[in-house]
């Protein structure tokens, strides 16, 4: 054992080369290595957290978007119903002022009926009278002497009675 | 006749070494153990430990004093990446909690491992792991560390598997627990040491006429070698560590 121990050099400096890295150790322990642990957890702690404020923000953003995207459909909507208000507005109104322009038109042609019917009874009568005098003048002209006054009278009325029934 | 070439020429390349080291020895450090409180120590691997450790304290204060969450410095991302990388390999082996409480000594072991073994490549220095003694002292220490764990998590179930599957195997089990420490102590020992040897025989091998006309390119090969073994064997030895504390504490159905 002597002799091996002889032969590799071996003695007290294993003793002292352990203790100078227990030593090393300790020193490392105390002063290095917790800064270095602490470090790494807050990098960690901080990607994380950065992760974590990704996907809020992810969240938020599709929320955001969902949104919109409801908002747009309801104008669309809405954009839609006005439209349609609007069209069936505008064809009632069409609908309104045709109607009314008929009646007026009707009232129109009616009024105009009347002034032509009028016209004709009038004129009819006018025609009438002109027509029994002058009979009278023809007649009393031709017969002034076979008959009397009140026999011509009644022969031109039954005449003008006739003639009035005719269309004219 | 070809052993007495053989011894010939080991203490030819033996002449070489002493030679280099001789001339390397700036600092004046003495090649036996001194005697330090009555016992003896090698001088020059206690300075470089010390040099080592100030070194680590010295970049693991500036990364973590005045750390930002938001804009962190190149040397402060450095310190969490390592960190980090750590955390992951434990807690994939270790469940999380057991890791938790094991990284500080993860990160140290394995930062002071890595400044020793890349101090060791700075001319004039010497790796505090191309010394034996500190090795195995590492070594012995996550020993005994993992029987404790063991002990702490498993109680009275943590001496079953010595045992396993069946009684005779206890020698067996003692002989693969012993070894244990041995490969890793000599693993790192052996990569670091022999990166060194190799760094001082370049230096002897080839002149300094031929240095100057393109001789350095070896060295300079060599070393950015020994960089990438320095990273390499500090993650072996903690990733060995986190395998044999998973190996006991392991909670087996």
């Amino acid at each position: 054992m002597n002799a091996i121990i002889e032969a590799l050099g071996l003695n007290a400096t294993l003793v002292a080369q352990v203790f100078n890295f227990i030593i090393l150790l300790i020193f490392l322990r105390i002063v290095v290595y917790p800064h270095i642990v602490r470090i790494l957890e807050q990098r960690q702690e901080y990607i994380a957290s950065n992760v974590a404020a990704a996907e809020e923000e992810r969240k938020q953003a599709e929320a955001l978007r969902r949104q919109y995207l409801d908002e747009l459909q309801k104008a669309k909507g809405e954009a839609e119903e006005i439209i349609q208000k609007a069209t069936k507005a505008g064809e009632d109104q069409a609908r309104e002022i045709i109607e009314a322009a008929k009646a007026e038109a009707n009232r129109i042609k009616e009024a105009a009926m009347q002034d032509i019917a009028r016209e004709k009874e009038k004129a009819v009568a006018e025609l009438r009278d002109q027509v029994a005098t002058l009979s009278i003048l023809v007649a009393s002209k031709v017969v002034s002497e076979k008959i009397t006054a009140d026999i011509q009278r009644g022969m031109i009325d039954e005449f003008i009675k006739q003639a009035g029934d005719l269309p004219c | 006749m070809s052993a007495t070439a053989g011894h010939e020429g080991a203490s030819h390349s033996q002449d070489i070494l002493t030679r280099v080291h001789h001339d390397l020895n700036v600092w004046g450090f003495p090649d036996t153990p001194v005697d330090i409180f009555g016992y003896p120590m090698n001088l020059k691997t206690l300075v470089m430990t010390w040099i080592v450790m100030a070194l680590v304290i010295l970049f693991t204060v500036s990364a973590t004093r005045n750390m930002q969450l938001k804009r962190p410095s190149k040397i402060q991302l450095m310190v969490e990446e390592l960190f980090q990388f750590l955390r992951g390999l434990a807690y994939e082996n270790l469940d999380p909690q057991k890791g938790a409480s094991l990284m500080c000594l993860l990160f140290s072991l394995f930062i002071f491992l890595l400044f020793s073994n890349l101090w060791g490549l700075v001319p004039t220095m010497m790796s505090p792991t191309a010394d034996v003694n500190t090795t195995l002292g590492m070594a012995l220490m996550v020993f005994i560390l993992v029987q404790i764990l063991g002990l702490y998590y498993r109680k009275a179930k943590y001496f079953k598997h010595f045992v396993e599957p069946f009684v005779f195997f206890l020698p067996l089990v003692l002989v693969e627990e012993l070894s244990k420490p041995l490969t890793l102590s000599f693993r790192l020992y052996g990569n670091i040491y022999a990166g060194e040897v190799l760094i001082a025989v370049l230096l002897g091998l080839i002149p300094l006429t031929a240095t100057i006309l393109g001789g350095f390119v070896f060295s300079v090969v060599w070393l950015s070698f020994s960089i990438f073994v320095g990273f390499i064997q500090a993650f072996i030895f903690t990733m060995l560590t986190i395998a044999y504390i998973s190996q006991v504490t392991a909670e087996h159905h």
